[in-house]
């Protein structure tokens, strides 16, 4: 009796001993995890129902009724459209398609694995004032030259004033540094597919592009899918490129992100207040829009884990 | 006749043992031929990929009558690096590049130490509510930071004032990927190994510094390689909190921005080539370190999956 109670208090003391150590060893990382992270979001969602920064008076859901009547938001929404669909066209095919290629050559593999990487190594902002100097408005300025000398086009354009451009150089830009690290991605992927089943298919007698379309792509599906997801979700996070090449964004090429920062540190009402609460509205809707795909996305994968399984 | 390069060539075609198109494809003229067509396009990529670096350093030594001459030329008319010199020099470039690598240093040891010790606790210690703390973090990495922005620096104001390096850098000992990289780490490791240190005395924090560290070396190289680059390039925080007044304390990134935004400004000396030598000066450091690292940046880019 004696023994079986200590044994049960060493237990309740091991115990105790694990969790005290345990929460002691976090609490740095957690305060900092608590500052840096989860009270900036939970501040936004409850600022988000005040009507302005002080947390005078709670509004229900006039921010957010506001927000969407304004036609700076209305844009931003419209252009989040524009630019997925931009870098879907622009962005997509790019790294599945280095991808692949970089899989099948044996020629100078880690010449052109480097070259293909070194835009990744370049922070977004360099990039961003990079491109806004090739893409100048003026005829001498590198882009205009080079299709007004070698494509035969008759005076240059003005690449970043004309609402029909700004976001397809914009995407431009974005795929630019970010197609090589997504190619990479692909490559491993790609490497990782079994050589039995190209083997087998091949003494089959099936030609490489029936090889590609009928086991390469379909074995690749789930990663295709991930890679998609992640590039719509980096597409809504649009930021510094409409803030650099626009001087703050017009609203031909804002974003919602660019918008909350907006509302928050430049953008002032008609009695000259930062408008704080819309900024904490929009950066939850995007939020909400974000976290929505990717449970979707989820939602999507168990989806195709389960029909394996059949 | 003997051709050694061409015989080298082909029998490399003709070893291919991996991939969609392997050595008995190659047998067929056909298969050869778009072997080579997508050598070419992976040229044309590599091409893409490499000429607005090139452009860049090339146009960085150009003047701006030069820059703004009618007359396109690709290459400037001399290569000299006394204007970079200037810039550097009215710009006290020397203490906004010390400025930038004291917080990439701090950045890098406070991502390493703050991380890892979260993920040890939450994948081998497991103490009551750990998998809590595991889901809100998760939830932390789908919700990009940026998002609370507003609030995000009126608490570092608060607490650190204006114009203090400490938020800087323990920011990233909260950046939830950091913190994935290591959980799964740390969960693919034995667990017998570390009952039996556990056996042989060793305390949580004993098992944490001379047995889980030692082991995590390769992943503790990947995060220390993204926290470098991630607050190398990091922008936002560091320009709303460090002021836009008191140029000495400046990073390089609000540099490149706050600087570059000058062109044209009334009563500013900087122009159109000091923009490109600005950053060309930028991205030299990065360029170092992707030489340096490259292997373990590639690679490790590609096995944890995605990126930032």
């Amino acid at each position: 009796m004696y023994l079986k109670r200590k044994a049960k208090s060493n237990e309740i003391k091991a115990k105790f001993k694990k969790n005290f150590f345990g929460w002691l060893l976090i609490l740095p990382s957690l305060a900092l995890f608590v500052f840096f992270v989860w009270y900036p979001i939970t501040y936004n969602v409850v600022l988000s129902f005040f009507n302005n920064a002080n947390f005078e008076n709670f509004v229900w859901f006039k921010n957010y009724a506001d927000v969407f009547g304004e036609p700076a938001f209305q844009s931003a929404l419209r252009n989040t459209f524009i630019y997925i669909f931009w870098s879907l066209i622009i962005g997509f095919l790019i790294p599945l398609v280095i991808g692949f290629l970089l899989s099948e050559i044996v020629h100078a593999r880690g010449v052109f694995r480097v070259l293909v990487y070194l835009p990744c190594m370049i922070s977004g902002i360099a990039v961003v004032f990079l491109f806004k100097s090739m893409f100048g408005p003026a005829d001498y300025d590198v882009i205009n030259v080079i299709l007004i000398r070698w494509f035969g086009m008759k005076e240059g354009a003005d690449w970043l004033g004309d609402p029909k451009y700004v976001i397809p150089v914009i995407v431009v830009a974005m795929t630019w540094r970010g197609a090589g690290g997504t190619a990479l991605i692909y490559l491993s992927n790609f490497q990782q597919i079994d050589n039995s089943i190209y083997e087998a298919s091949r003494l089959d007698g099936v030609s490489p592009s029936g090889r590609f379309f009928k086991l390469t792509i379909p074995m690749m599906k789930t990663t295709i899918l991930m890679l998609l997801i992640l590039q719509i979700i980096s597409v809504f996070q649009v930021f510094y490129e409409p803030m650099v090449m626009t001087k703050g964004g017009t609203n031909d090429s804002i974003s919602l992100m660019l918008l909350a920062y907006q509302y928050a540190f430049t953008k002032k009402d008609a009695r000259g207040v930062l408008q704080i609460p819309k900024s904490a509205a929009t950066s939850v809707i995007l939020s909400i829009i974000i976290l929505g795909i990717t449970i979707l996305y989820f939602g999507l994968m168990r989806f195709f884990e389960r029909r394996e399984d059949k | 006749m003997y051709l050694p390069s061409r015989k080298a060539k082909r029998g490399r075609l003709h070893e291919k043992m991996n991939g969609l198109m392997s050595f008995s494809d190659y047998k067929k003229k056909r298969n050869v031929v778009s072997y080579w067509v997508f050598i070419v396009l992976l040229i044309m990529f590599s091409l893409l990929a490499a000429a607005p670096i090139v452009w860049l350093l090339v146009s960085s030594f150009k003047s701006v009558q030069e820059i703004n001459s009618v007359n396109y030329r690709f290459f400037p008319n001399s290569l000299d690096i006394r204007p970079f010199i200037e810039l550097w020099q009215n710009e006290g470039l020397t203490g906004i590049f010390i400025n930038t690598f004291v917080v990439v240093i701090f950045s890098v040891i406070s991502a390493v130490i703050f991380n890892s010790i979260l993920a040890y606790v939450i994948a081998i210690i497991k103490p009551a509510g750990y998998k809590v703390i595991d889901k809100m973090i998760l939830l932390a990495y789908m919700i990009p930071s940026a998002i609370a922005i507003y609030p995000l620096s009126i608490a570092v104001t608060n607490v650190f004032g204006r114009g203090s390096y400490l938020p800087l850098f323990l920011i990233l000992g909260s950046n939830a990927y950091y913190y994935m990289l290591f959980k799964n780490y740390f969960e693919k490791f034995p667990k017998s190994l570390i009952e039996a240190s556990r056996i042989d005395g060793l305390n949580n924090l004993k098992v944490f510094f001379k047995v889980v560290l030692p082991l995590a070396r390769p992943i503790i190289g990947v995060v220390a390689i993204f926290a470098m680059t991630a607050s190398y390039s990091d922008f936002l925080l560091p320009y709303i909190i460090l002021g836009m007044q008191d140029q000495s304390t400046w990073t390089l990134m609000v540099a490149v921005y706050s600087i570059s935004n000058r062109v044209g400004a009334s009563g500013s000396s900087i122009q159109l080539n000091n923009v490109l030598q600005l950053l060309t000066l930028s991205i030299i450091p990065q360029i170092i370190i992707f030489i340096i690292f490259q292997k373990q940046i590639m690679n490790q880019g590609v096995n944890s999956g995605m990126k930032e």
